[in-house]
């Protein structure tokens, strides 16, 4: 296998790593942001 | 100062009485002496080898000591008293200096006999000397606040070794690196760049320790 | 509405500061001798390593704050950033250790930098191990803000002495022991953006990490409310 492939797929791992937990966190915080509105609609 | 003096004596003559730490410490370090020297055999080591494993002797000694000095007070509920008559500073100093004599204590005894063992010469002695001297000051300044912490933490044991183990870890390094030069060279020039750093090492982490222990201390 | 756009505009600029770092990597920067193909490797797992650095110094940072101003709020922040922390810092082995295979002929052979990666770990490990260890939460704040300092305070002793005694097959390119940059200017250029790119993600994940937090917190008060 070429060299600069495997270099590719180092570079996917950090990438995937970094954005799988960037996406991760995003919907974290919308899920909580709905239960709050819910609690706050709910009053 | 007086105050951590007396807290020291304190802890000396309860020491004289039961001997638990000491028992337990030198006991430990004889047994690890004992398998290496066993499962070696009569097979003469290299001496870079050698220096790895006196180190790691000396730290899985003072890790089984150690961990006892603060909870001995906590199980016995005299933390609480201590708390009244001794301000944190005055109790770290204390249990620093009874660490250290216990560690130095048995140092004394395993480091000659390791020598005797496995049968060979260091070099030069002097820088020898200094850098378990330095060891040792270092290794119970880390260990003194890591089991400070573990006592105030509701789990024990294990977590002791996992806590000290990356905070002493330069210590190791750094002993073994001039160890290996001690038994080898012998050379005119004792401070060496490994032993400022071993010095620098020892100064920062007995400044913290005295320092951050009041956070522990104080609940 | 203004304000989110002023939100956008800025990961909008990230996300094209980003792009251009990859594109540099694999067609703008020229390959160093002797590492071939595997300079590339540099623009992202060095940067990695370094953000693994600033986490670190970051959950010193907010130990301290809890330790002078006992407010809980630091302490999740705190931990917010080992945990940050110890992402980046697989990240950075993984990457170390399959570029090693490559180009040492084994994935893991203690090269001083690895040592210190590897004991940055060891250390992410007994923080969350203590922190799993107490249950009491200010008793848990205040040991691991201890242990975190304590542990802060050793750190330059491994990354900055620690290489210096062994010798390492690290390239180096950075902050050798002469002082001297080996990179021309557009590896450089590339390098230098990578590792701002990387230290704004950073500072975005940080930021979300607080928010996610402090909703977490006001939901709890939401919940206290009704009970």
């Amino acid at each position: 296998m070429p060299d600069v492939y495997i270099v590719l797929g180092i570079n996917l791992i950090v990438w995937a790593g970094i954005f799988g937990y960037l996406v991760s966190l995003h919907s974290k915080i919308s899920k909580l942001k709905s239960k709050i509105d819910e609690r706050l609609s709910q009053k | 100062m007086h105050n951590s003096f007396t807290i020291f004596l304190k802890d000396i003559r309860q020491e004289l009485r039961s001997k638990a730490a000491l028992n337990s410490i030198l006991l430990f370090a004889i047994v690890t002496l004992t398998a290496i020297s066993f499962s070696i055999g009569s097979f003469a080591l290299n001496t870079d080898i050698l220096a790895a494993m006196l180190w790691i002797i000396i730290l899985f000694s003072a890790l089984s000591g150690f961990s006892h000095v603060f909870l001995k007070e906590e199980e016995s509920r005299t933390a609480d008293t201590l708390k009244l008559i001794a301000s944190p500073n005055d109790i770290f100093w204390g249990k620093l200096l009874f660490n250290l004599v216990l560690l130095l204590l048995v140092l004394f005894i395993i480091v000659p006999l390791f020598i005797a063992v496995f049968n060979f010469d260091v070099k030069n002695p002097g820088m020898f000397i200094i850098t378990i001297a330095l060891g040792a000051i270092g290794l119970s300044a880390g260990g003194t606040i890591v089991a400070a912490i573990i006592a105030k933490a509701s789990s024990r044991g294990a977590l002791f070794s996992v806590l000290a183990f990356p905070i002493l870890l330069p210590v190791i390094i750094l002993g073994i690196t001039i160890t290996r030069i001690a038994f080898k060279k012998t050379e005119i020039v004792l401070f060496i760049p490994e032993i400022q750093a071993l010095a620098a090492y020892c100064v920062i982490v007995v400044t913290a320790a005295a320092l951050l222990f009041e956070y522990i201390w104080n609940d | 509405m203004n304000s989110k756009l002023i939100n956008y505009s800025w990961q909008f600029g990230l996300f094209i500061l980003l792009s251009l770092v990859i594109i540099g990597t694999y067609f703008y920067a020229p390959l160093a001798k002797g590492l071939g193909e595997y300079t590339r490797v540099m623009y992202f797992h060095v940067p990695a390593a370094w953000v693994t650095v600033v986490a670190f110094f970051m959950g010193a940072f907010y130990s301290f704050m809890y330790l002078r101003k006992r407010d809980l709020l630091f302490d999740f922040y705190a931990e917010a950033a080992s945990q940050l922390g110890i992402i980046f810092c697989i990240l950075a082995t993984i990457t170390g250790a399959l570029w090693a295979k490559e180009s040492w002929g084994a994935y893991w052979n203690w090269d001083p930098r690895q040592t210190s990666i590897f004991i940055l770990l060891l250390i992410y490990g007994a923080y969350f191990s203590l922190r799993s260890a107490i249950e009491q939460n200010e008793t848990k704040a205040r040991l691991s803000a201890v242990y975190s300092l304590l542990a802060f305070i050793t750190v330059p002793f491994f990354i900055f002495i620690i290489p210096r005694i062994y010798e390492s097959l690290h390239p180096d390119p950075l902050v050798n022991t002469e002082g001297k940059l080996k990179m021309n200017a557009k590896m450089l250029t590339v390098f230098l953006s990578s590792l701002g790119g990387f230290t704004i993600v950073f500072f975005w994940l940080m930021h979300l990490k607080k928010t996610f937090i402090q909703l977490s917190i006001k939901l709890q008060k939401l919940t206290d409310q009704e009970n």
